[in-house]
């Protein structure tokens, strides 16, 4: 076994591990802090098939952004655990019956039978110098172009969509109004009156 | 020219939609003039067609307008077939409907249905045409079934009548009988000839006429004679021979106009056109053609007797236009398709006039319809009597009007004839002359002529029709008088039909009769020393001898001759034979399927049974949909393992 | 690889960038609209339909080119579907337009997800690639739980989007780890090159195989079979009914191109196995669908699961394997939108401000109030139920003649028994509407135009059924 067999075990058992603990964990807090565990260690793996630019980006984006947007969501909403495992044991038994048999036959196809090395050779070592993400660039603007494209109108979508189904204008909302501020008079603002002083009787 | 075509079969179709549909809109003035104008469109282009056809002698039009589909090779096709058959057919069906649907006007104007009554017969203009100019059996059928249907529509059409409800259930149910035997024979075309083309089919036959079928294990037919018997029981049915005749009479409950239309002009000879057009196929068939002889003499003759103890006066003219089917019928069978359909030409027109005239009678005589309440005519409506007497005297073949040529050149043919039963239906033909004239006048002098019988408030308001109604009666006469002298050297002995028509050498009577052809003045002057002519003479002097100079003597007769009459009265028994054993047959066997078959098996068990069981089913996997989302998805789950599975252990 | 960028693969893609510049410039446009004046937007987005019709017309119909190294492709087939798509858009748009601005909802928003919808069925249609085909679902997919939830104060409408967006994204997952087993067998994502490696490989590897089957779950979550279906009874309630329309009419054009790109364009050397795979699904879906349609009140939901049925019924077509058995499903999807279309056009045209005909009760009696569009409705319900002559009896025939031409006759048999189950609740609705009383005696609102398309559509289900041959020859032609 070469180190970086090694590090490939130990990279996927975190990888495994991390992911059970986000689906059986009661807290959502850890849930999500056991699924940015599960991202480092993918990205370790991406590293280690050469693929640096997804390593990075998976953290970059996912850890950095998604995972931590989601945190504050979860703390914000303040979910109540205990309803949302209601029933769990019930259906334990049939999920995971279902799921064994899923497991049990994609392992049927996961073996040296269809993906032996025989049958998928290994990719050749690239030289030190090698650039991942200019060769993705270059793939990217070139032969995928129009997927690249397309990806840009589904986020231009997302954008839409995101803003259609929040932003609303409520009626009994507060807020300021510079341009009113700026256009302000003297008037509209001090009245002076004249009073007759007041005296102690 | 195919733009024509269309125009032509499509404008009545767009007048009946107008008046049908939107007749509230359009009104009753409205209805008849969008009507009439498209029938009157459809009869000139008509004329320009028959110019382009037959007198410039333009190609056969024969294509494809639309492929409705294809499927297993068989296409199913609207497509025109015009040549000089085509051509004279919808010449008369659209001049016909012309005259009918302006004396409508008159006839029709106090009735509620105003706008219904012209929307069907513009749309029954339609489908004959569709029939006429069809050129595959396809849309033949097509034609045939609707002018079924607007006919059973149109004799109902006072439906609150009971008698008008049964009638059009009868010709409905009898005309069913025919079509099933149509629609087999075209079965049997589709099933050996692969195709529905008549030209296709056509070309076919000959290689056909040594091929047998099996219809009953063990005994062979020959094909064709089982194609033709079939198609011919088709025509039967529409064209009323016996034993299928039944219905006509009985259609005279519908509006007048339709009975002159449909049930004299056109649509009842669509089974004598249906048969011309086939000729290719009947001729390959000497049985078949004996049939057509025979069941056609049988109806010229019993049919005429019958017409002689009627007494409703549409009545009398239906029962004589039976006879005349059958005198059409007799040509197809002595394979003289030409005086057939010459025949059918000059009847239309002198048939239709008589209707008209009758329905003028019975305007006259507020709706009342029985000959033996009139009487005296003459002087109160002089053009209807004019008129009359043109058309009764072509009916029954006086020398130099229309219906003397055609009649006797189809009793010339049968003469010559050498079909099996020929001699039997040339008697039958020449005694049927005689019974024409007879019961043609008897009805004439009984209506025109001698005592005023009728009620003195009818007598006080008889009158001559209006215009709208004398008028199509004048415009009919004109072809009544004369269209036989002009056209029986074409039609009959020139070659107005070749390549349209066609007859076995063998089978050429006409040809045969052509050798002896010296011109129409000849004939007539030839007429005169044959014995037909006698023969109508003597009807007609017997009918004035009984009915004009001793009119006490019929009832004398009638007496001596009781069961002579009763037989004819009750029209040979042929209704009361269908209506209680055959209808009341079919109704035992109905209520019996009805009462044990279909309430309790077929409703109960099956129908009742598989509806509860499929409620059932329903409403418990209704109870799947729960709503919650990780059910769905785990069904999707499940799914996905089930397709999995089933790869895996295949 | 050595690629070279040609401009004219810009002019291949004229109708979806031009689709894609107008949805922009509506987007900003209908900034500076009040609501009084949002008939602009919806003006404009016919012209812009108009626009992508004459272009696809111009460019269309010539040789079948690709571009853009393969990930597009442009024929025949595609352009038929995709001005079809424009037609049914522009009727949706039409006759949702009166019923959003009763509901305050017409928002320059709506129109502008319709339009990216719309694109991103072009791009399904016309996608010779894995990874375009998957984005164009996206982009619909995106599009439409953005509309069903484009009421946002109703309750259901928010629930159906929320169940649609996590289904969806299942589905889309499990597409898109069956395209990567496709793409780990293949080691391509074009389409042609695929189905060239497929037929090198053999039968015997169970890789593609799976593959298949998880494309499959994809592909029946898109187009509603069973036991896929789940989503389409509460997403077709849920959702406001101009919503519906859009999603019961022109996605089903888009799932039958996104069946014919990935099974049929990439994946014949797999026809043994989905053929076996679409005929479970298709009698499971017919069976399910007419089943349990009779069981609902809410006719939304009736629909629903007549949709469900009738694509088992279009799947018949497609596993038949033949050009006849793929024409006839196409005519058959084609004949579908037009007859959903009609039908939830009658529903929103009998909607009105603060009332939404969507139980089977508010039919009854229709004949009394409008007896015209009780007409068209009983065009639509006959021809869904397959009564000749309608469109819907025609398509029904030519499917089951492709099923029964490559010997499945017991198939087809099925098939007619489930449609015999399934006329009970479409004679039902015909029943409510012309022998039960009404209950409320209001005439039938809608603006001329609306009814006048509206009468249009139905009237062309009628013509179709008698007059199919042009149709179904367009089919044949761009098909073989």
């Amino acid at each position: 076994m070469t180190f970086e067999l090694f590090i490939f075990y130990v990279f996927a058992t975190v990888t495994v591990a991390s992911a059970v603990v986000v689906i059986s964990s009661r807290n959502p807090v850890y849930s999500a802090l056991a699924l940015v565990l599960t991202f480092f260690s993918c990205s370790g793996i991406w590293m280690l098939a050469e693929a640096e630019f997804l390593a990075i980006v998976l953290v970059l984006v996912y850890v950095g952004a998604v995972m931590v947007l989601f945190l504050f969501v979860v703390m914000m909403l303040d979910i109540n655990i205990a309803v949302l495992s209601q029933g769990f044991m019930s259906y334990l038994p049939v999920g995971v019956g279902v799921a064994l048999a899923v497991v049990a036959e994609m392992a049927l196809l996961v073996g040296s039978k269809y993906f032996g090395a025989d049958i998928i050779p290994p990719p050749e070592r690239h030289v030190a110098e090698y650039n991942n993400t200019a060769e993705l660039g270059n793939v990217l603007y070139t032969v995928h172009m129009y997927a690249f494209e397309i990806a840009s109108v589904i986020l231009l979508v997302a954008i839409i969509a995101a803003i259609v189904l929040t932003l609303r204008k409520r009626p009994l909302t507060r807020y300021q109004s510079p341009e009113k501020q700026v256009a302000v008079r003297r008037e509209d603002r001090i009245r002076v009156i004249n009073m007759k002083a007041e005296t102690e009787e | 020219m195919e733009s024509v075509y269309l125009a032509l079969v499509l404008a009545p179709l767009v007048g009946a939609i107008a008046a049908g549909l939107f007749g509230k809109l359009i009104g009753r003035t409205g209805s008849h003039w969008v009507t009439i104008l498209g029938v009157g469109a459809s009869f000139a282009l008509s004329l320009v067609v028959f110019k382009h056809i037959v007198l410039d002698g333009a190609e056969v039009y024969n294509a494809t307008v639309y492929t409705w589909m294809v499927s297993e090779g068989i296409r199913f096709e609207v497509g025109f077939l015009v040549d000089s058959l085509t051509a004279l057919m919808i010449c008369v069906v659209t001049f016909v409907s012309l005259m009918v649907h302006i004396y409508t006007i008159g006839y029709m104007h106090e009735d509620p249905g105003y706008q219904r009554f012209f929307s069907y017969i513009a749309l029954f203009t339609f489908a004959m045409l569709m029939l006429v100019m069809s050129n595959n059996f396809l849309q033949l059928f097509f034609g045939w079934e609707a002018v079924g249907l607007v006919s059973y529509l149109l004799i109902g059409f006072w439906y609150e009548r009971d008698t008008a409800i049964f009638a059009n259930m009868k010709a409905f149910l009898v005309n069913r009988i025919g079509d099933f035997g149509f629609l087999l024979g075209i079965g049997l075309i589709l099933a050996n000839f692969g195709s529905l083309d008549y030209h296709e089919v056509f070309a076919q036959a000959p290689t056909m006429v040594t091929e047998s079928i099996e219809i009953l294990p063990g005994s062979a037919w020959s094909l064709m004679t089982v194609i033709c018997i079939l198609l011919f029981i088709g025509a039967m049915g529409k064209s009323a021979q016996v034993p299928l005749h039944v219905w006509l009479p009985d259609s005279m409950e519908g509006p007048t106009p339709i009975s002159a239309l449909i049930h004299a002009a056109t649509m009842v000879t669509a089974g004598i056109f249906m048969v011309a057009r086939m000729s290719p196929l009947f001729e390959t068939s000497e049985t078949a053609l004996s049939v057509v002889l025979v069941i056609g003499a049988l109806t010229s003759f019993l049919m005429g007797l019958v017409g002689i103890v009627q007494n409703d006066i549409k009545r009398v003219v239906a029962y004589s236009t039976l006879s005349q089917l059958g005198y059409m019928t007799v040509a197809l069978g002595a394979s003289a398709y030409a005086a057939g359909i010459f025949h059918l030409m000059t009847h239309a027109f002198f048939k239709a006039l008589l209707f008209l005239a009758a329905g003028s009678v019975i305007i006259g005589m507020h709706h009342d319809q029985d000959i033996r309440n009139m009487g005296g005519l003459k002087k109160y409506m002089p053009i209807t009597y004019w008129t009359s007497l043109i058309g009764t005297l072509a009916l029954i073949g006086f020398p130099g009007f229309s219906g003397f040529f055609s009649k006797d050149a189809i009793i010339e043919a049968t003469h010559a004839s050498s079909i099996p039963g020929s001699s039997f239906a040339y008697v039958l033909v020449l005694a049927g002359v005689f019974v024409t004239a007879l019961y043609s006048f008897r009805m004439f002098f009984l209506v025109f002529h001698g005592k005023e019988r009728m009620d003195d408030h009818t007598r006080e308001h008889l009158h001559e029709s209006s215009g709208v109604v004398v008028w199509p009666l004048i415009l009919l006469a004109i072809p009544s008088l004369g269209i036989g002298y002009l056209t029986i050297g074409d039609v009959l002995f020139g070659d107005y039909f070749d390549g349209v028509i066609h007859v076995a050498a063998n089978h050429d009577v006409l040809g045969h009769l052509a050798g002896d052809w010296h011109g129409a003045t000849a004939m007539i002057t030839h007429g005169i020393m044959a014995p037909p002519f006698w023969l109508a003479m003597g009807g007609l002097a017997t009918a004035a001898y009984l009915y004009l100079m001793r009119p006490e003597l019929p009832g004398k007769i009638k007496d001596r001759l009781q069961i002579f009459v009763t037989i004819l009265e009750n029209k040979y028994g042929f209704d009361d034979f269908n209506q209680k054993y055959i209808a009341g047959g079919c109704r035992g066997i109905g209520n019996l399927l009805w009462k044990v078959g279909d309430e309790k098996l077929i409703d109960g068990l099956m129908v009742n049974g598989s509806a509860r069981t499929v409620g059932w089913v329903s409403s418990i996997v209704r109870q799947v949909q729960t709503g919650m989302m990780y059910h769905y998805a785990f069904a999707m789950i499940l799914g996905l393992l089930g397709l999995l599975t089933w790869f895996v252990i295949r | 690889m050595a690629y070279v960028f040609s401009p004219s693969d810009l002019v291949q893609v004229a109708p979806e960038i031009f689709i894609l510049s107008m949805a922009c410039v509506i987007l900003i446009v209908d900034l500076f609209l009040d609501d009084r004046r949002r008939y602009v937007t919806h003006l404009l987005c016919q012209v812009t339909l108009l626009g992508a019709a004459v272009l696809t017309y111009m460019l269309g119909f010539g040789e079948t080119t690709m571009a853009f190294s393969g990930a597009y492709i442009h024929d025949a087939f595609g352009d038929v579907l995709k001005i079809a798509m424009y037609v049914v858009t522009a009727a949706v748009f039409l006759y949702s337009r009166d019923y959003l601005k009763d509901r305050n909802l017409l928002k320059g928003e709506y129109f502008v997800l319709g339009l990216f919808g719309l694109l991103g069925m072009m791009i399904m249609v016309s996608a010779a690639n894995l990874l375009v085909i998957y984005l164009g679902i996206e982009l619909l997919a995106l599009s439409l739980y953005a509309l069903v939830a484009f009421d946002r104060d109703n309750k259901t409408a928010a629930e159906a989007a929320m169940k649609y967006f996590v289904l969806g994204a299942i589905a889309s997952g499990m597409l898109l780890y069956g395209m990567s087993m496709i793409y780990g067998t293949t080691g391509t994502l074009s389409s042609t090159e695929i189905a060239a490696r497929l037929v090198d490989l053999g039968s015997d590897d169970l890789v593609p195989i799976f593959g298949l089957v998880f494309i499959m779950v994809g592909i029946g979550f898109k187009l509603g079979v069973v036991p896929f279906h789940m989503w389409v009874p509460d997403i077709y309630q849920g959702a406001p009914t101009s919503v519906t329309l859009y999603i019961g009419s022109i996605p089903k054009i888009a799932g039958f191109a996104l069946v014919m790109r990935l099974l049929v364009d990439t994946l014949p050397g797999l026809v043994v196995d989905w053929q076996a795979m679409l005929i479970i699904l298709a009698v499971l879906s017919m069976a399910i669908g007419n089943i349990v349609a009779i069981a609902q009140t809410n006719i939304k939901r009736m629909l629903a699961y007549s949709t469900i049925s009738h694509m088992g019924f279009l799947l018949l077509g497609v596993l038949s394997g033949t050009t006849e058995g793929y024409s006839s499903a196409m005519f058959y999807t084609l004949v579908y939108s037009m007859m959903a279309l009609g039908s939830f056009g009658i529903l929103l045209l009998m909607s009105r401000s603060g009332f939404d005909a969507e139980m089977l009760d508010d039919m009854k009696g229709l004949n009394r109030r409008s007896p015209w569009f009780a007409g068209m409705m009983l065009i639509m319900m006959f021809s869904m139920a397959g009564v000749p002559p309608m469109a819907g009896f025609y398509a029904k025939l030519s499917v089951l003649a492709a099923v029964v031409d490559i010997g499945l006759v017991w198939l087809a048999i099925v098939a007619v028994l489930f449609s015999v189950i399934g006329a009970f609740y479409y004679l039902r609705v015909i029943k409510l509407m012309y022998f039960d009383e009404p209950v409320d005696d209001s005439p039938l609102g809608g603006s001329a135009d609306v009814r006048f398309v509206l009468s249009l559509n139905g009237l062309a289900v009628l013509g179709l059924g008698i007059f199919p041959a042009g149709l179904m020859g367009l089919c044949l032609q761009v098909l073989s």
